[in-house]
């Protein structure tokens, strides 16, 4: 066990994600195949020798729950600590009807929880970001640096719009400017994952609480920039995304077609765990053509994949043609038909014969148990 | 109780560092988990696992039972392997009814109304709870699950001799002349209390080989016990030989000729799944008429091949009816056909492993053993079972 306690923001449900998150939150997301995007700040912070995790859901979390139920997947089900699903127990009493506001208003939420952590030092992350993180360096880092919080942050990215916050750093990495969704964006583009002490944090969200100050970008780092908070990056030169919208959810889930970006995300030292499904291994008929594809286990494929992603259980039947399309679990497509940039939902089934085509940049997608 | 103590000599090379019941199946599993998921489907929540030969991967492989729902607080999966006892006099496992005796104390711990005893080695689907309903249904001491085989295959098995309600009068073990055509399939489920007292008498016979099969069974005919035969129909192998292994696993790319299909949603079977993404097929992949899984990275052709984790298949590489144990990796050029390759082993640029079917008797399946490598442009000839690392350019 190490002196570090994870808390993962799972209460987001963006609306630009659309059909996707009908039935859920932006956290239980399917990416990558056989993942949802949760299972990578999981891992993440269970790779980092983390034993104790609270995820802060609000609503539209059943799918959530039902993805990581004990936690026993991630080695989290423990007698003393492990995982926590923290529900707002304390804000709906006090706000009937109404949704976190911000990551203050949900820290506040769970104020019971953050008393009981029975570590010094806690790490903040959002459920919605794909990235196989070194947390352990990380909080080397932070320990060793004195900084109040400490930032992970991906550097100069540019106009991306994957990512909101930026901050600008002096030579030593200080922050000295924090925007969020800035038109012309500069310096560094946050993940969203603080590490600060226990101390620190209770503190932050007494203050915000007092005030009614619900917003952690805006409400504690740019404020605490003149208070004198000594506010640090940790430079992480990986991979990441956020899953915000849908454009941007099927653009960086094709990038895992470049080994170059597998092999960053799929680190064998670092194992991105997930819900164990007992699902047979994958079957390709004597007709079938699978090409540039990721394709988790137990699909059946008689038909053609071209440069797609599929998750556990579907099934291309023969003579259809699936050509940049992400299918989640269980989907069918049937005899002949043809589905182009598309993204399937859970259970969909496109019935023979049928066409339907989106574009990289508007791809369809398909509601969860659809029939087309 | 699960007897999974076997060695499996007869698969050589791949029981060379393991037991049989823990060598690789069918792309994501390992032969245990047949009769393991067997049980759990069936309803059975408590399970002995008797272990002897080589057993550090198979224990770790079961480990708290977990993925077969067997880490329960009462009952569960536990591994039984031979132990030193109150006369200091421990030995290891005689045969398969010494095996049992050897755990009274633990059977007695549970005191079961009945025992079902059942082997590592067999791959096969089989509800359990349907025997249990006949052995009851007959008040018998002991049942037995017979299949029907070819008659001309019957002198290979134990074969049961049943009048007409399938009550067995007469057993015979490997027959010249076979009576009938139903072969045991090595699994029994006895009434405790019989089992118990015919197994402390066969202890103390001097001159019984303690197993199932040669003694307790022909005992419990003689004495006039009733003994019941249960008809199993469906798919069953013994995958003890190579050959038999190698059809087993090809059997599974024909679910519909072979009778057997891994896909069928209420019988799911169970195995502990390696931590891995997705499988990868690149721009020159072909892959038809093949099973594969997570973390294979395929840029070659594979055709009716069964390819287990984190297989990679490289660019120009061809793969047919072979069989890929886990980590194992196919160069550029290489060419493997009609072999099986362990763990982690290496084929290298523009090798040649094992050779197309003929008539030949010198044809067979080829065998790589495990982490070994075979080098750039070296041939291994069909039948070989290679031991040792092949040179660049060498013949094996």
């Amino acid at each position: 066990m190490n002196d570090l306690h994870g808390i993962i923001f799972a209460y987001q449900q963006s609306p630009d994600l659309r059909e996707l998150v009908q039935f859920r939150n932006s956290c239980s997301v399917p990416f990558g195949g056989r993942y949802r995007v949760i299972d990578f700040s999981l891992s993440n912070l269970v790779n980092a020798g983390v034993t104790d995790v609270g995820i802060i859901v609000h609503t539209s979390y059943q799918s959530l729950l039902d993805h990581v139920g004990s936690g026993k997947d991630w080695d989290l089900s423990r007698k003393h600590g492990g995982l926590r699903i923290l529900p707002p127990f304390g804000f709906a009493g006090k706000h009937p009807n109404s949704q976190y506001r911000g990551r203050m208003d949900a820290l506040s939420g769970v104020y019971s929880y953050l008393q009981t952590i029975r570590q010094d030092y806690v790490l903040l992350t959002t459920g919605d970001l794909a990235a196989n993180l070194p947390i352990d360096d990380a909080f080397e880092q932070h320990l060793k640096s004195g900084a109040d919080i400490t930032a992970i942050c991906v550097p100069e990215t540019g106009a991306d719009p994957r990512l909101t916050t930026y901050m600008a750093v002096d030579e030593n990495n200080h922050v000295t400017d924090i925007s969020v969704h800035p038109s012309s964006p500069k310096g560094k583009a946050s993940l969203e994952t603080y590490i600060l002490s226990k101390a620190l944090l209770m503190n932050l969200v007494d203050k915000c609480s007092a005030h009614d100050v619900y917003s952690f970008s805006q409400g504690v780092l740019l404020p605490g920039l003149t208070d004198g908070l000594d506010i640090r990056v940790f430079d992480f030169q990986g991979w990441a995304t956020r899953v915000l919208k849908v454009g941007g959810y099927f653009h960086c889930s094709m990038e895992l077609l470049e080994p170059k970006v597998r092999s960053d995300l799929f680190r064998m030292d670092r194992p991105i765990k997930t819900k164990d499904q007992s699902n047979p291994s994958t079957y390709y008929g004597p007709d079938a053509k699978s090409v540039n594809s990721l394709i988790s286990d137990g699909c059946h494929i008689e038909g053609t994949v071209i440069n797609s992603i599929l998750a556990r259980g579907v099934r291309v039947e023969k003579g259809a043609v699936v050509e940049n399309c992400i299918l989640l679990q269980r989907s069918t497509i049937q005899e002949g038909a043809t589905l182009r940039y598309a993204i399937a939902d859970k259970n969909v089934r496109v019935c023979p014969g049928r066409t339907l085509m989106g574009h990289g940049t508007y791809p369809l997608v398909i509601s969860k148990d659809e029939i087309v | 109780m699960l007897l999974a103590g076997g060695q499996g000599s007869r698969l050589k090379a791949l029981t060379s560092s393991v037991a049989k019941p823990a060598v690789p199946f069918g792309g994501k599993y390992r032969i245990i988990d047949f009769p393991l998921s067997n049980c759990v489907n069936s309803g059975i929540d408590t399970v002995g696992v008797l272990t002897q030969y080589k057993p550090l991967e198979l224990h770790s492989y079961i480990g708290s039972g977990q993925p077969w729902d067997l880490d329960v607080m009462d009952g569960g999966v536990h591994i039984l392997p031979p132990y030193v006892r109150e006369d200091e006099k421990g030995t290891w496992y005689k045969g398969t009814a010494n095996a049992i005796y050897q755990n009274l104390s633990f059977l007695e711990q549970y005191d079961p109304e009945y025992v079902l005893i059942l082997s590592g080695d067999h791959i096969y689907k089989q509800d359990y709870s349907k025997m249990l309903d006949r052995h009851k249904e007959m008040n018998a001491a002991c049942t037995i699950s017979v299949m029907e085989v070819p008659i001309e295959e019957a002198p290979r098995f134990g074969i049961m001799n049943v009048d007409e309600t399938d009550n067995i009068y007469e057993f015979e073990e490997k027959p010249k002349k076979p009576k009938s055509n139903l072969a045991s399939m090595g699994i029994y489920i006895f009434t405790w209390s019989k089992l118990r007292d015919y197994l402390i008498a066969d202890e103390k016979d001097e001159k019984s080989a303690n197993d199932f099969g040669k003694n307790i069974i022909p005992a419990m005919l003689a004495a006039g016990e009733t003994m019941t035969a249960y008809r199993f129909k469906g798919y069953w192998k013994d995958v003890g030989t190579i050959d038999s292994l190698w059809d087993a696993n090809m059997d599974l790319l024909d679910p519909a000729k072979s009778g057997f299909d891994l896909y069928d949603p209420d019988w799911t079977i169970y195995a502990r799944s390696a931590i891995r993404p997705p499988q990868y097929a690149g721009e020159k992949a072909s892959i038809k008429h093949s099973i594969t899984t997570s973390g294979d990275e395929i840029d070659g052709k594979v055709e009716n091949s069964v390819l287990f984790h984190s297989v990679t298949v490289e660019e120009g590489a061809t793969v047919r009816y072979s069989i890929l144990m886990p980590g194992a990796v196919v160069k550029k050029g290489a060419v493997v056909e009609y072999a099986i390759v362990a763990e982690r082993a290496t084929i290298g640029e523009k090798a040649h492993v094992g050779g197309k079917k003929t008539k030949s008797e010198d044809w067979g399946i080829a065998v790589v053993a495990q982490d070994l490598t075979v080098g750039d442009g070296a041939t291994v000839s069909p039948n070989a079972m290679v031991t040792k690392n092949v040179k660049k350019g060498a013949k094996a």
